[in-house]
């Protein structure tokens, strides 16, 4: 096996910086505003259902959550108060930190994303940059604070929360040139703290 | 008249040729009209001290009074704002002393006129000096200039004003009595404080703020005329309750308990809305004999008052409604007496407001989902003592060319340890500003190698033993979407997620204390190498994140029983455990078994459990013991399955028959 050479370190470290950027960029707002997270994980994604990857492992305070819809309904019974189920509760994020834990994943990976076979496919591949730094997984965790209440400001609650993010290439999306819009990565394992 | 609009409108955009055209702007620009805005004091009224502060904002308000509305006054405007902040950065201030002893001092002005109009005279150049403010304190001229005026001005030091010498130098001092209100301010404000005064009763805490519309020094002041003037005047009213208190929520709270608003012809609260929020700690309100009708009138309230217990609204025409309790309770979630009757029980108040808050996610024990060889629970029991005493050979065992490790801190709160020797390594993501950032790389460390050397620098560490469930939350499961170390395909491995703390030592720098953290680590098989690996299993990510929470004793009774039938599928555990250290029971057991991690099972349960699986084993009541509070965690199957994969190697002294 050839050692990992320093530009694909590099290039491996910088989109996943990006990558995880994008995400949390993503999920914090949407668990603040109330909307679904259910399809940031991998368990609807069609492609990997059909070549038998296991769906996500969430677990959520030390409870395994069967599946994203249900972690959905947590996190809205958590919001409900008997006045509002709006704004009551906000995730602030104070540091995220990501690393690349496979730089070289293949599972279900379309043809044109694996790694060229002929010359003419190195051809292709050194015009087109996509392949560089995106066939990785990812071990993203982000910390900060839980504010309980709907003031903002004074918090009623507050907890520190840690979550860890084992993310896998979206394949359908990344096969799909200069789509940066919706998720390029799925959670594929969730390990939620809050304390 | 209609606002000039059209053909001006367009000109606010063009800024060079505004100097050139009529109107205000040219007026700014001619030094000596600018005089005549009041910008400069000589042409403040006899009585100066009090233009403190005044000029830009007087002027401004001025100018746009008289033609406000359209774009170009109020680009003017804004442009005008940011000169005079950009001018206010660029002044300083002169303190001259001499005044005293001039024959000016007998002036009306204390001679203050007279001396700014002689600096100006004195100063001879292409522009004449601007002084924007001048007062008089004690036997000091203070003028404001800007610092190149000033620098001109110093020069003067020495001259003879009026028969006195001027000793002009430059200060860093605070302008004179920057605080000064109106003598017309003063007066209403004292006014409002004799007011509240006649109005407090400190035995009862009850400010009655009752039929204001009566009282004679209001009325002196005619400050309850008309509906507006009567707002406003009430939130004058509150703002000095707050001031009495310097604003402080804790001190209103300790002397205002109650406050009355009775017979005040209120029809809607919004009209004292202040209340709520300069006294939001009050427990009892008197709304009684106003005109309020409607639930909606009293609702802009809601939730504003958390802590009130009582509430008097008799002779209200809302009072006539049917069905307004359940209303006004829910807006009022710990009123108990509703005009002198019970409504509610404190414990109904209790879970009232329980109601009000969200409830977070409830807490569970420690979940190790490790697959069969307890890897996680083995690989802690060693890696915390030895990262603690020998962190060269933690690292040399157990990260290769491969493994990565950074740190990040969320420095947030008052902890006594300082940071410092973490933030130089700190890898906050959310803290880089792009991708670009050469931080982002150089702050992952890679490679074994350079991993403990990375860890020398860090300050001495001490963790509690990984047997101690108070200290540890720790979660961990086998996932799939590893490479495979011989280069193809993928393999399992495995994450654990640590939440804990240790006592850190900093002996150069004296620095001793608890420091808390997240610590989560990817395992994975090692690379086939000769000699082989000392560990089957290598440390491919390590992300430390040191922060100020500690995780909360978590309630044991309330963990779940996890169903194995809604949990996905287990993957394939991590199967290259092949070195004998390892799977050698006797070793294996010491190590794994102080971990309870999970269910808290009660003792009876226990005994129960124990007796059962001794007896289907064979096994003596301690080892019985010993398999059950190990990684099958009190699960009875788990127990049985774990002993027929290892009962081959379990001593003879481990089964009852040969005890």
């Amino acid at each position: 096996m050839v050692a990992t050479s320093f530009s694909v370190l590099d290039a491996n470290i910088r989109s996943s910086a990006e990558a995880a950027t994008e995400f949390v960029d993503w999920y914090y707002p949407a668990l603040n505003s109330g909307k679904s997270v259910v399809s940031g994980y991998i368990n609807n994604n069609v492609r990997y259902k059909e070549a038998g990857h296991a769906p996500a492992d969430i677990c959520v305070n030390g409870i395994v959550v069967p599946t994203p819809d249900e972690w959905d309904s947590m996190l809205e019974k958590q919001r409900y108060t008997a006045i509002t189920s709006k704004n009551t509760v906000h995730y602030i994020v104070e540091s995220y930190d990501v690393h690349v834990i496979n730089p070289d994943y293949r599972f279900a990976a379309p043809a044109d994303l694996l790694p060229p076979t002929s010359g003419l496919e190195s051809q292709r591949a050194r015009e087109n940059k996509r392949l560089e730094g995106v066939r990785i997984v990812m071990m993203l965790t982000v910390s900060g604070t839980v504010h309980f209440g709907t003031d903002a400001k004074d918090p009623v609650l507050k907890q520190h929360f840690n979550d860890v993010f084992i993310l896998v290439p979206n394949w359908d999306v990344l096969s799909r040139a200069g789509s940066r819009a919706t998720r390029r990565y799925l959670i594929s394992s969730h390990t939620y703290r809050a304390y | 008249m209609a606002p000039p609009t059209g053909p001006r409108g367009g000109s606010a955009r063009t800024t060079a040729p505004r100097s050139s055209r009529g109107g205000g702007i040219t007026k700014r620009r001619a030094a000596v009209k600018t005089d005549r805005d009041g910008d400069v004091a000589m042409d403040a009224p006899a009585g100066g001290p009090d233009n403190a502060g005044g000029s830009g904002r007087g002027n401004h308000g001025g100018r746009s009074g008289g033609s406000r509305g359209t774009s170009r006054e109020l680009t003017r405007g804004a442009s005008r704002t940011i000169q005079n902040i950009k001018a206010h950065l660029n002044r300083t201030t002169l303190k001259i002393l001499g005044l005293r002893e001039s024959k000016a001092a007998s002036n009306s002005d204390g001679g203050l006129r007279g001396l700014v109009e002689f600096l100006q005279r004195k100063v001879k150049g292409n522009h004449p000096i601007r002084i924007s403010k001048s007062t008089l304190n004690g036997d000091y001229a203070w003028i404001s200039v800007s610092k190149e005026d000033a620098a001109v001005l110093l020069k003067l030091d020495g001259y003879t004003y009026a028969g006195a010498a001027l000793k002009i130098s430059e200060t860093s001092e605070k302008w004179p009595g920057t605080i000064t209100i109106s003598p017309q301010a003063a007066l209403v404000k004292e006014n409002l404080i004799k007011v509240l005064a006649n109005r407090y009763n400190p035995e009862q805490k009850l400010l009655d703020l009752s039929a204001l519309g009566g009282d004679d020094i209001l009325k002196s002041m005619n400050l309850f005329e008309g509906q507006g003037t009567a707002q406003k005047a009430f939130k004058a009213l509150i703002g000095t309750v707050s001031m009495q208190y310097d604003n402080n929520a804790e001190a209103k709270k300790e002397a205002i308990e109650s406050v009355s608003l009775a017979r005040n012809g209120l029809s809607d609260v919004n009209q004292v809305f202040t209340l709520a929020i300069e006294l939001p700690g009050l427990k009892r309100l008197d709304l009684s004999g106003n005109s309020l009708d409607t639930l909606a009138k009293i609702s802009k309230w809601q939730h504003r008052f958390r802590d009130l217990q009582e509430l008097h609204l008799t002779d209200n025409p809302v009072m006539t409604q049917e069905n307004i309790l359940p209303e006004l309770l829910q807006c009022f979630p710990s009123m108990q007496i509703l005009n002198g009757q019970q409504v509610r029980t404190p414990d109904q108040v209790v879970e009232a407001l329980k109601a009000l808050t969200p409830t977070p996610i409830p807490q569970f024990t420690s979940n190790v989902r490790d697959g069969e060889n307890n890897v996680a629970a083995i690989f802690l029991t060693n890696f915390f003592p030895m990262f603690d005493s020998d962190r060269a050979r933690l690292a040399a065992e157990f990260y290769d060319e491969d493994s990565w490790f950074s740190l990040s801190v969320i420095p947030n709160s008052g902890r006594p340890l300082p940071w410092k020797s973490y933030l130089k390594f700190s890898r906050n993501v959310n803290r880089i500003s792009s991708s670009r950032d050469p931080n982002l790389v150089k702050r992952v460390f890679t490679g074994g190698s350079m991993i403990a050397e990375m860890w020398k620098a860090l300050p001495n560490t001490q963790h509690p033993a990984i047997n101690n469930p108070t200290m540890w939350l720790i979660d961990s499961h086998t996932f799939p979407d590893l490479a495979d170390p011989s280069g193809l395909g993928a393999t399992a491995g495995l994450l654990i997620n640590v939440n804990g703390q240790f006592e850190e030592s900093d002996p150069s720098a004296n620095l001793f204390g608890t420091r808390t953290f997240s610590r989560i680590f990817i395992l994975g098989p090692s690379k086939p190498s000769n000699p082989p690996a000392k560990n089957p299993y290598r440390v491919i990510s390590d992300q430390l994140t040191l922060h100020d929470w500690k995780p909360q004793a978590v309630v044991a009774e309330q963990a779940p029983v996890i169903n194995p039938t809604t949990a996905p599928a287990a993957n394939p555990g991590m199967t290259a455990v092949t070195n004998p250290a390892v799977v050698n029971p006797v070793v294996t057991y010491p190590a794994v078994n102080p971990i309870t991690f999970n269910v808290e099972v009660p003792d009876d349960m226990k005994a129960r459990l124990i007796a059962e699986l001794s007896q289907r084993t064979g096994m003596t009541a301690e080892f019985s013991e010993l398999c059950l509070s190990g990684a099958a965690n009190w699960n009875f199957e788990s127990a049985l399955k774990s002993f027929e994969d290892l009962k081959a190697n379990l001593p003879t002294t481990a089964f009852t028959g040969n005890a």
